[in-house]
């Protein structure tokens, strides 16, 4: 049994309390006196020069307070990166999408605020749009942003060297091209925001968010007021998946809206906005060219990814990286070449998603198996051949720490009964496997660290000041557990800020797996400066060495002689009347190499730390309909050490969800002219919980050096490696590798009928 | 349109109000009584976060007319505690980690509760069904049929039921 108290405990989260009882706020719960209502007025076309935006007639009705439009926002541009500042907060020139904002109004009311948006008139020219991404690239129509030929966003090129070369000494070389339509993130709550300016003109906003620094800064620029005047607040958020992290220009319109008028406004997005106008998931053509020698070694690979990142760039950088590097984490390859293109259609922007491309990692792994097959190598030898080892360098040169891949691989074998099962299932009845790896941060720059204080109050209790947000998925409770666990003290001890950006330091946010590494580690630095502020005081006490005491469940005591002890209430009294402080901070900065840049320089250490996965899944399939039943689904994942079995086992079973059981049979957009079809609940089809099937999680333990207590990235890389083993056991089940995803029925049945007609009986 | 005075009960609590005759119960419960438990994901009648109690049975608040209520029992999610005590569901939520944002929560309860009046010991594709008009985007679903299930029916191998320690010790 392990040395730590509280950490590592199947402990319930501090926050579920509150929330059981609906006492919990969110965003749109927010009620405050003299609020209006705030509505965004949207292009309905998709791509079209703004020739005039008359505002009069909407101003005109009783109870509308304030309209705007891209001539109150001075021109200020947004972007992620200063090659990326592309998108107006409301646009002046033209519109890029259906749905892209060109005006705003605050009402009194809901009702009268719809009145207004109707009589702003907008006299559009109408431009040809673009849709498709490699129509897009042609430039027949008119370039979406002038700046970027070819409609090309970004370009993201690697390559090790040794590729061709490599190539030439393959035994087997395949070719494959793999696609998926775009995904959204289907939040439970739709986009929200309230902001207000205080009595000191400071602007005060709530909103889901990925973290509150990344809001702050970019409204700092917007507003031209300092930092210390733009106070994001902390609320509860209703999960993010990655599309939480930007600015929404919504929050830039709801501020102005409320400095135009002095009052707090509330700007609600219906659940069609939610999907159209804040981010989706990238769709994807990925061809895979893989290289391997006699035993399935990969010698040489070679991708080319081309991303429909619609009007915007949004994080297209990272977006556009990401589904590649997981593939170079998890994967050994002898060397490889990426060529990652994401260009602009006049469609909704694409941001980040859980699962970082379904088409490019299912792909992979679908591609993997066929190579296996033709070598009649089995598919877990397969991924052993080519699995990640602690110890080595990925092909970009980061230095992985620690890696318990192979464990994964072989935990979630013997668990699935995989060896037995596979080639050995009745017809229509597969099972198949995926594995993954995911980055525990992104360099972040100026932003990449966390600092954290603690205060302790006179009856013994502390107060945990921490930027890290909670989308969901559990850090708050992370925070209070790691402050319980250094401070000597139970959960129920600590009162935790967090989340705000007045009263917290600078953080990199829920946002690139990285708020246990950082933000957690921070904490646990403050709180173990904390502890030895007590303890100095306490060996005196007790006469004693500090060296020799420890602290749990409220006391201080001596290691050898427990009975020996003071309790920590006592401690803090002791000191606040010798005036000695017990207040602490601490921080935490990730080594990762500054120089590493996403398209420029993509070589270098990226983060301290990567996540490695492997799922299993085994399936059904109805010849009749092409439905597939999901007979259950084993998760694996090397997590560094498990700080929390209950609210880890929570992440994998929402990650089999998302990026399997939703991702691979389910989930996808339609389009026509560029407008979405299904953006509501009812047209797209998330899993129901009697779609879901038994999920069984193992957390491998690989204890990273920098991690807390060996803490990593938990459960995201299962999202991926879901994803790419749903693809596996359906295509095992009905006997063909599919290359389009989602598998719905129609293409299942079409499979079945295309291989038919090949092999007739 | 004008304004209707009704009266409701909510909660045991009796409301006189004045409502528009397409005000929704969710609009009145949110945007009148402050009663924001309730949730509003879609709006269309889909993700089951508004689900209140009319009479003991589940309803969408968010399709149902203020004026339908008139005169029925309405249960909302911050009427299942009694003071500071939890129904047995709401503490098996928490110590079956059901719940993750917590967004979805409300509804969830709410259907629960319901589930669990009318069908003591529910067996899992039984409660698989009833949760099945309700989304939940985080946790896969997974503790939460768990909680439904073990809420006030501790079962002995769960190493979440709560026992009479609390789950520190307990978990040695
Ligand atoms: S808000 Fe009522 S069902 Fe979604
Ligand atoms: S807990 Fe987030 S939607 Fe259910």
């Amino acid at each position: 049994m392990s040395e730590y108290a509280i950490i590592g405990k199947r402990m319930p989260r501090v926050d579920s309390r509150a929330k059981v009882m609906g006492k919990t706020k969110f965003t749109a719960d927010l009620n405050l006196p003299n609020m209006l209502v705030g509505k965004i007025k949207r292009s309905p076309h998709a791509h079209a020069r703004i020739i005039h935006n008359d505002t009069t007639k909407a101003k005109a009705p009783p109870g509308v307070m304030s309209v705007v439009t891209g001539k109150d926002t001075a021109g200020v541009k947004w972007g992620v990166f200063a090659y990326t500042r592309d998108q107006q907060f409301i646009q002046t020139d033209k519109a890029r999408y259906i749905g892209d904002e060109v005006a705003g109004v605050a009402a009194i009311d809901e009702e009268t605020a719809l009145k207004a948006l109707d009589l702003i008139e907008v006299e559009y020219e109408i431009l040809p749009p673009v849709f498709d991404p490699m129509e897009a690239m042609t430039m027949e129509t008119e370039l979406i942003h002038t700046e970027f030929p070819n409609n090309i966003n970004i370009h993201v090129n690697i390559d090790t060297g040794q590729v061709d070369e490599n190539f030439a000494k393959a035994h087997y070389i395949r070719e494959d091209t793999f696609v998926a339509p775009e995904e959204s993130y289907f939040q439970a709550e739709p986009y929200a925001v309230v902001a207000r300016f205080d009595s000191e003109d400071c602007l005060e906003i709530w909103c889901p968010n990925g973290g509150p620094h990344m809001k702050s800064k970019p409204l700092s620029n917007a507003f031209k007021i300092p930092l210390h005047r733009v106070k994001v607040r902390k609320i509860a958020i209703g999960g993010a998946f990655g599309g939480r992290s930007e600015i929404c220009p919504a929050d830039y319109i709801c501020a102005l809206l409320a400095k135009k008028t002095g009052r707090p406004v509330k700007i609600k997005f219906t659940r069609e906005e939610n999907t159209i106008a804040t981010r989706q998931g990238h769709a994807m053509i990925t061809t895979h060219r893989t290289g391997v020698d006699q035993e399935g070694r990969v010698l040489a690979r070679e991708t080319t990814c081309y991303m429909d990142g619609g009007a915007y760039s949004s994080t297209g950088p990272i977006a556009t990286s990401v589904p590649f590097l997981s593939m170079e984490q998890a994967y050994r390859m002898g060397s490889v070449r990426y060529n990652g293109y994401r260009i602009y259609t006049n469609k909704p922007i694409r941001g980040m998603i859980r699962v970082h491309g379904r088409g490019f990692a299912a792909g992979l792994d679908t591609q993997l198996d066929m190579i296996a097959a033709h070598l009649n190598i089995d598919p877990v030898e397969m991924r052993l051949k080519n699995s990640r080892q602690q110890g080595e360098y990925t092909s970009t040169k980061s230095f992985v720490a620690s890696c318990a891949m192979d464990e994964t691989i072989h935990k979630a074998v013997a668990k699935s009964g995989f060896s037995e099962k596979f080639g050995n299932l009745p017809p229509f009845h597969g099972i198949g496997m995926g594995t993954n790896s995911v980055q525990t941060g992104f360099p972040m720059g100026i932003r990449g660290g966390s600092q954290a204080f603690i205060k302790f109050n006179e009856d013994g209790e502390a107060t945990v000041m921490s930027g890290v947000v909670d989308n969901g998925q559990g850090n708050d409770n992370m925070v209070v557990q790691i402050a319980a666990e250094e401070l000597g003290l139970l959960p129920e001890d600590i009162h935790l800020v967090s989340a705000d950006t007045e009263t917290t330091a600078s953080d990199p946010g829920s946002y690139s797996q990285v708020s246990t590494f950082v933000g957690g580690q921070a904490v646990k630095i403050a709180a173990q400066n904390c502890r030895a502020k007590l303890f100095d005081v306490a060996a005196k006490v007790l006469k004693v060495e500090p060296s020799t005491l420890a602290a749990k469940n409220r006391l201080i005591f001596v290691k050898d002689t427990p009975e020996i002890c003071i309790p920590i209430k006592k401690v803090v009294r002791i000191s606040l009347l010798n005036f000695t402080s017990v207040n602490a901070e601490g921080g935490y900065w990730p080594r990762v190499d500054m120089k590493r840049e996403w398209v420029s320089n993509p070589y270098g250490q990226m983060c301290e730390a990567f996540s490695f996965g492997t799922t299993i899944v085994e399936v059904k399939v109805n010849p009749a309909t092409g439905q597939v039943t999901v007979l259950n689904a084993t998760a694996a994942q090397d997590v560094g050490y498990a700080l929390n079995p209950l609210v880890l086992e929570g992440q994998f079973e929402g990650s089999i969800a998302m990026g399997g059981q939703g991702g691979m049979l389910t989930e996808y957009h339609e389009w026509k002219e560029g407008r979405c079809l299904n953006p509501t609940m009812l047209d797209y089809k998330l899993p129901l919980a009697c779609d879901m099937p038994p999920i069984h999680s193992i957390m491998v333990e690989s204890i990273d050096p920098k991690g807390p207590y060996g803490a990593k990235e938990a459960a995201m890389s299962i999202a991926m490696s879901a994803a790419q083993a749903y693809a596996a056991a359906v295509s095992n089940a009905i006997g063909v590798y599919m290359d389009s995803f989602p598998l719905t029925p129609d293409k299942i049945l079409a499979a079945i009928k295309a291989k038919e007609n090949k092999e007739p009986e | 349109m004008d304004k209707i005075e009704i009266s409701l009960t909510i909660n045991e609590t009796p409301y006189q109000m004045r409502v528009l005759p397409n005000d929704t119960l969710l609009e009145v419960l949110r945007n009148q009584l402050d009663l924001t438990g309730s949730k509003e994901g879609c709006d269309e009648g889909v993700c089951g976060s508004c689900t209140v109690h009319m009479d003991g049975k589940p309803v969408r608040a968010c399709l149902t007319l203020a004026l339908e209520a008139r005169g029925r029992k309405i249960k909302t999610v911050e009427g299942l505690a009694t003071g500071d005590a939890l129904s047995d569901l709401q503490q098996s939520f928490i110590d079956h980690g059901a719940v993750q944002c917590g967004f979805c929560t409300p509804g969830m309860l709410m259907a629960g509760e319901a589930l669990l009046s009318t069908t003591p010991g529910p067996d899992e594709q039984t409660i698989r069904r009833a949760l099945s008009g309700n989304i939940c985007r985080c946790t896969g679903y997974a503790k939460i049929v768990t909680a439904v299930a073990h809420a006030g029916n501790p079962q002995a191998p769960c190493p979440d039921c709560r026992t009479q320690t609390p789950y520190l010790q307990a978990k040695e």
